[in-house]
């Protein structure tokens, strides 16, 4: 009958589609025990790995059978970091990882005091998600040094210029002692002055010249009392930046002695997925390869 | 009835008798301290030296019947003691005993550190005991001394104040190591000879040894501090292998770590100076490495390594 055919064919075609979907899983199944990494990297994005790895220029169609692992992802993630790390740590020998929940990972740069928490490493994607903030740092670093100043040069002087100015206002305390007795006789010289009315505006004017020095004087001591206070606020402002200045020189150190320079350093970044997929295709060629 | 305690109910003869009996037993402590000197100052057995210090050290020569007008202060046989047992050890030419003219009183001097610094004990005069050695002009005492309970303890406070700050610009930094390796010496004898129980401090240059600073609650910006003057020098301070503080390598396989010591609870926060010889110590570090005295010195408020509460509390 059509219908019981057509029913038929119904069927073959949910049989099919639930084959491919065992297939797929028990290919990603064979794949982890014979601890073969490529072949889990290329079942989770096939169209990315013919892009990259294989360089075929014809589009392979998506075929979502990758999301039915999604949900396991941290599981997958937590095995294939093992070699990925390995891997990395020979390239990227600066970079040390944290694993701070099952398959998420931590990029700390360097193991120097107070390292930079760096951003996160994608295990999946073989990707590095640096931190925005931490990397713009790096990179203005890297472009400051053409002019031979740090990331922090500028701050620092500003900073240092405003503790001297500060220190100097307290040096000049018996100048200021001086200058206001003297403005004090002269205030007193000035109360004492005929008043005729047609004099009465210079007096006046005279007066307040004095009164507005005064003021100006005592403004200066009351910042020169707590120009202490100031100069050791200032000490620490310079403490920090410094301490990120001196990060940053060895975080820039270390991509020198790996890279050369930054812009190798970015285009290792970004050809990593290729170059660890080849990698592990060249290691795999002596073994037992699975499936093919 | 005759009582002898009450001179009152004595005959003539019985109060001579008495007063005879006291002039005697003066005079007997008189020769047993002229026998307990003649052992400090002659022996050559280290435990008759040593037996002979620590009677010396509380002697009451007088008595109500029998005085003495010239005597040494109880604080110079410690001095005596000192010399002798470094020359009992081979290293008698490195301390200089000079006595006073017309007066009973004793001081040292260190022979590589000369007229630098003059030194003698001073008594302490509460119900503790003992002696400090200190330097008669600055007043900095270095150590403190108990031969009754066989005690020796280091004071950091001072070592550092002498030795590292106010010595550092008229004397090498070698003379003042051979100067104070003279009295890491005596109190090395004192405690591998005589059992004496001993705070090296500082000068300690054993890896196992936590050197407690100040504050055991450390500002983060301290060791920040290190870190960016290290970095100028060309060290890198890193984090520590316990993840609860800081490492710098040095020269020769020393390195210099500052933890808190307190996994849980309150904070403890030490410094360690490890090398493969265990010949290193802070002091040491202090006297070569100028950023990181500097560094010690410009913080000395919280890091100061603690010395004995109880002594020099």
């Amino acid at each position: 009958m059509e219908n019981q055919e057509q029913q038929a064919s119904a069927a073959d075609i949910l049989t099919q589609a639930i084959a491919n979907k065992l297939d797929y899983l028990s290919t990603m199944q064979a794949a982890v025990q014979h601890g073969d990494d490529r072949k889990i990297y290329e079942l989770l994005d096939q169209v990315r790995y013919y892009q990259e790895v294989k360089k075929t220029r014809t589009k392979r169609a998506v075929n979502h059978l990758a999301e039915l692992v999604d949900n396991i992802h941290p599981q997958i993630s937590h095995y294939l970091s093992d070699n990925l790390i390995d891997y990395l740590g020979r390239i990227y020998p600066f970079f040390y990882y944290e694993e701070y929940t099952t398959g998420l990972f931590h990029i700390y740069f360097g193991n120097w005091w107070d390292r930079r928490l760096f951003g996160d490493l994608d295990v999946v994607n073989v990707r590095f998600d640096f931190d925005k903030a931490e990397y713009q740092k790096l990179r203005d670093s890297f472009a400051l040094e053409s002019q031979n100043q740090r990331l922090n040069t500028a701050k620092i002087e500003a900073v240092s210029a405003e503790s001297e100015r500060l220190q100097q206002l307290v040096d000049a305390q018996d100048d200021r002692d001086s200058q206001k007795a003297e403005l004090r006789d002269q205030l007193k010289e000035n109360s004492g002055k005929s008043s005729m009315p047609w004099e009465s505006g210079k007096v006046k004017e005279e007066r307040q010249t004095i009164i507005d020095q005064l003021t100006k004087l005592a403004d200066e001591d009351e910042k020169a009392l707590n120009a202490h206070k100031s100069i050791k606020a200032n000490d620490d402002r310079i403490l920090v930046l410094s301490k990120e200045d001196t990060i940053l020189n060895y975080e820039k150190q270390s991509i020198r002695d790996a890279f050369d320079d930054f812009e190798h350093f970015e285009a290792h970044n970004a050809s990593l997925y290729a170059d660890y997929l080849n990698s592990l295709l060249g290691k795999s060629e002596g073994e037992v390869t699975v499936d093919d | 009835m005759i009582n002898e305690n009450d001179p009152s109910t004595l005959t003539t003869s019985g109060r001579l008798l008495n007063y005879n009996e006291a002039i005697k037993t003066g005079l007997e402590t008189g020769l047993t301290f002229t026998k307990l000197m003649d052992q400090l100052i002659r022996t050559t057995n280290p435990d008759e030296l040593v037996s002979a210090a620590t009677q010396l050290a509380d002697f009451q020569l007088d008595s109500d019947y029998v005085t003495f007008p010239h005597q040494y202060s109880n604080a110079d046989y410690y001095l005596l003691f000192m010399s002798r047992m470094l020359e009992l050890h081979d290293q008698g030419n490195q301390v200089i005993l000079q006595s006073r003219d017309h007066r009973e009183e004793l001081t040292q001097q260190l022979t590589s550190l000369g007229d630098r610094g003059t030194f003698n004990f001073r008594v302490e005069p509460s119900a503790n005991g003992g002696v400090f050695y200190r330097e008669r002009a600055t007043g900095q005492s270095l150590f403190y001394l108990n031969l009754e309970r066989k005690m020796l303890r280091f004071n950091s406070h001072a070592l550092t104040q002498l030795f590292v700050i106010d010595l550092h610009e008229t004397v090498p930094a070698e003379t003042v190591k051979t100067s104070v390796q003279v009295l890491i010496d005596f109190a090395r004898y004192l405690k591998e000879d005589y059992g004496y129980s001993v705070d090296f401090n500082i000068l300690d240059a054993a890896n196992r040894q936590n050197y407690a600073v100040r504050a055991a609650d450390l500002p983060a910006g301290i060791v920040d501090r290190l870190f960016v003057v290290a970095a100028q020098n060309d060290y890198m301070l890193t984090n520590g292998v316990n993840g609860n503080g800081a490492e710098i390598i040095l020269d020769e396989g020393v390195v210099v770590d500052i933890f808190n010591n307190q996994l849980s609870g309150q904070p403890e926060w030490v410094l360690t100076v490890h090398d493969d010889d265990q010949k290193t110590s802070w002091f040491d570090v202090l006297l070569k490495y100028p950023f990181m005295r500097d560094w010690y010195l410009e913080n000395l408020t919280d890091l100061e390594i603690k010395s004995d509460p109880l002594i020099f509390g």
